[in-house]
């Protein structure tokens, strides 16, 4: 086997973004201002130090709504096929909306839902 | 009987266990602990029931006898791991997540189950993530202290690592041949450079998940940090199951550049000895003791993968049987004493046997057997490995592997010196194990001494390895 493809491959892989980095810094117009450097946050500049503790209810409600949002994606091809399917294919959808039910019953129990 | 049993079982007390939790008002957690063994062992025993090999999913699913098998002995220890931990979840800082645990614990099973099924790279991929995932949360299980808390964090972040290292691998293994299932990729295989790197990235990624050498650095402190029960599941059923499919990938997938990974195997085999060895010597904290005890454990399995044989499966499987014994039985005993004491270090164990004569014994026959002393099942493990190695011409490698077995043989001599020879002025005080635990341990003692005695298990799997490659 060849050996020197494999170090051509890291080289040109590395070239490739390191070109991209230095000739953008090159290329790219550059303009700075007191207004450019402020962070967006809805237009205000934050007051005092950035590095706070987050609620972590914020967390839970992100990956409640992500487990929901991840399920519309399996939805989507189910439909597609139910018809010919038939039967069958309503019975899968039926246990695995029993399965996420149970998950956010699961949530709710433990109080997840609920903002302190 | 269905091809797809040992997940649908698991599946379904895992959903039984999920609705009792739910209902179950808080004071009464504890309740949930007998039904999820009783559970458990009831589809251990179902499992070992013939089943019919078959393809599911249009090949995404495979189940031979050998993983059927294969999934029974990952049950057998999670039925273990599941009667040791009840010690350690009637505590009080665990009373209201007990459940949480089996659940977690279950989930990460029905992941090595499709994980050891997979007839397709996706799959594979699908089941390591939810067999790794669940298990970082369960090493924050004690997530007030700060060191369980750090060993949940590093678990993710390797495990995400080396999740990202092994998908790269995956996909120029699917840009090169332009498929995901097994059966399709292994004639397309061969050796061109990009499948060579694209074999080294996966490897690279599996060695994370069995903790093989140049990726070990993780190991200890997660070893350490987790509970005790985690660590044990950690160090046995995870590392089994992915060696298991390791060796199955390495063996259908890659079997035509069979000679380059032989090579990689050779080296990654002794520094994963040697190293996990030498690091073993100095450790005093138990936990890491047997974390590092466990690399080189890693090691000599990997002596049974390199050079393709039938031999060479069967010896993995049996000795992956065996450890599971033998090192839940070690891991049983730090846990009852760490629950009970909270003490972990090798000095404490001074003098052990004159008020804990039982715990002390248990210790020392596991410790016995992970070093292959000869009646005990460890012997076997050991010498089938070397065998297979000897067989394919791999003598130096042999030779190197005795070497490090005869240290071995003296880090694990130390602790039992240290229990039965050692005096101490303040020994560990009588404790009292609850039947649970008695359970677990004689559990563990049986498999390691029947084992040892019954060539008919060595030869069934022998049987069933036939012709898998």
């Amino acid at each position: 086997m060849s050996a020197e493809s494999l170090i051509l491959f890291f080289i040109v892989g590395a070239f490739l973004v390191g070109f991209a980095i230095v000739f953008s810094i090159f290329v790219a117009p550059t303009s700075t201002n007191p207004q450019k450097a402020e962070p967006y946050e809805c237009g205000i500049p934050t007051e005092g130090l950035t590095w706070l503790q987050f609620n972590v209810g914020y967390y839970l409600f992100a990956i409640i709504f992500l487990i929901f949002d991840v399920e519309a994606v399996f939805i989507f091809p189910w439909a597609v096929v139910m018809k010919e399917m038939g039967m069958i294919a309503f019975v899968e959808i039926v246990i695995f909306f029993f399965v996420l039910g149970l998950g956010l019953l699961y949530a709710w129990k433990k109080g997840a839902l609920k903002w302190e | 009987m269905l091809i797809m049993r040992h997940e649908l079982l698991l599946i379904a007390i895992t959903v039984i266990l999920l609705i009792v939790e739910i209902f179950l008002p808080n004071t009464q957690k504890h309740k949930i602990i007998l039904p999820a063994i009783l559970l458990m062992a009831a589809v251990t025993v179902i499992g070992f029931f013939p089943g019919t090999p078959g393809v599911l999913f249009g090949g995404m699913f495979q189940s031979t006898q050998l993983t059927m098998m294969f999934k029974n002995i990952l049950n057998i220890g999670v039925l273990i791991v599941f009667i040791q931990s009840v010690d350690w979840l009637k505590q009080d800082q665990n009373k209201e997540k007990i459940s949480e645990f089996f659940l977690l614990m279950l989930a990460t099973l029905i992941g090595m189950n499709y994980m050891i099924s997979s007839g397709d790279f996706l799959m594979f991929y699908i089941g390591l993530e939810l067999a790794t995932i669940p298990v970082a949360a369960l090493a924050a299980f004690e997530r007030l202290k700060e060191k369980s808390a750090e060993a949940g964090v590093k678990l993710i972040f390797s495990s995400a690592l080396s999740s990202g290292i092994l998908l790269y691998g995956l996909s120029m293994i699917y840009g090169t041949t332009g498929t995901m299932y097994f059966a399709d990729v292994a004639p397309l295989i061969t050796g061109v450079p990009l499948q060579v790197l694209a074999f080294i990235f996966f490897f690279a990624g599996m060695a994370f998940k069995i903790s093989l050498v140049p990726f070990h650095l993780w190991t200890a402190d997660v070893y350490e940090g987790a509970p005790v029960n985690v660590t044990s599941y950690l160090s046995v059923i995870s590392k089994g199951a992915a060696v298991f499919i390791f060796t199955i990938i390495l063996y259908t997938v890659f079997s035509k550049i069979a000679v380059m990974w032989s090579d990689l195997i050779y080296v990654v085999t002794i520094l994963t000895i040697t190293v996990g060895n030498l690091f073993a010597l100095r450790q005093q904290n138990l936990k890491r003791f047997l974390a590092f005890s466990s690399i080189a454990q890693a090691g000599f399995i990997l002596l049974g993968v390199i050079g393709q044989s039938q031999l060479g499966m069967t010896t993995v499987i049996y000795f992956v049987l065996v450890y599971i014994f033998s090192n839940l039985g070690a891991f049983g005993v730090v846990g009852i004493i760490s629950n009970r004491t909270g003490k972990e270090n090798i000095n404490d164990y001074d003098g052990l046997y004159r008020t804990n004569p039982n715990l002390s014994l248990v210790m020392m026959l596991a410790l016995f057997s992970l070093a292959g002393i000869p009646p005990l099942a460890g012997f076997f493990g050991k010498f089938f490995l070397f065998t297979a190695a000897a067989k394919q011409g791999y003598y130096i490698l042999v030779l190197i592997a005795l070497i490090n077995t005869i240290i071995s043989l003296y880090y694990y001599l130390l602790v039992i010196k240290a229990m039965l020879l050692n005096n101490s002025d303040h020994p560990i005080a009588k404790i009292r194990s609850d039947n649970y635990t008695r359970l677990g341990l004689l559990i563990c003692v049986a498999g390691m001494v029947i084992i040892g005695f019954t060539s008919s298990i060595y030869e069934m799997v022998f049987n069933l390895s036939f012709g898998l490659y």
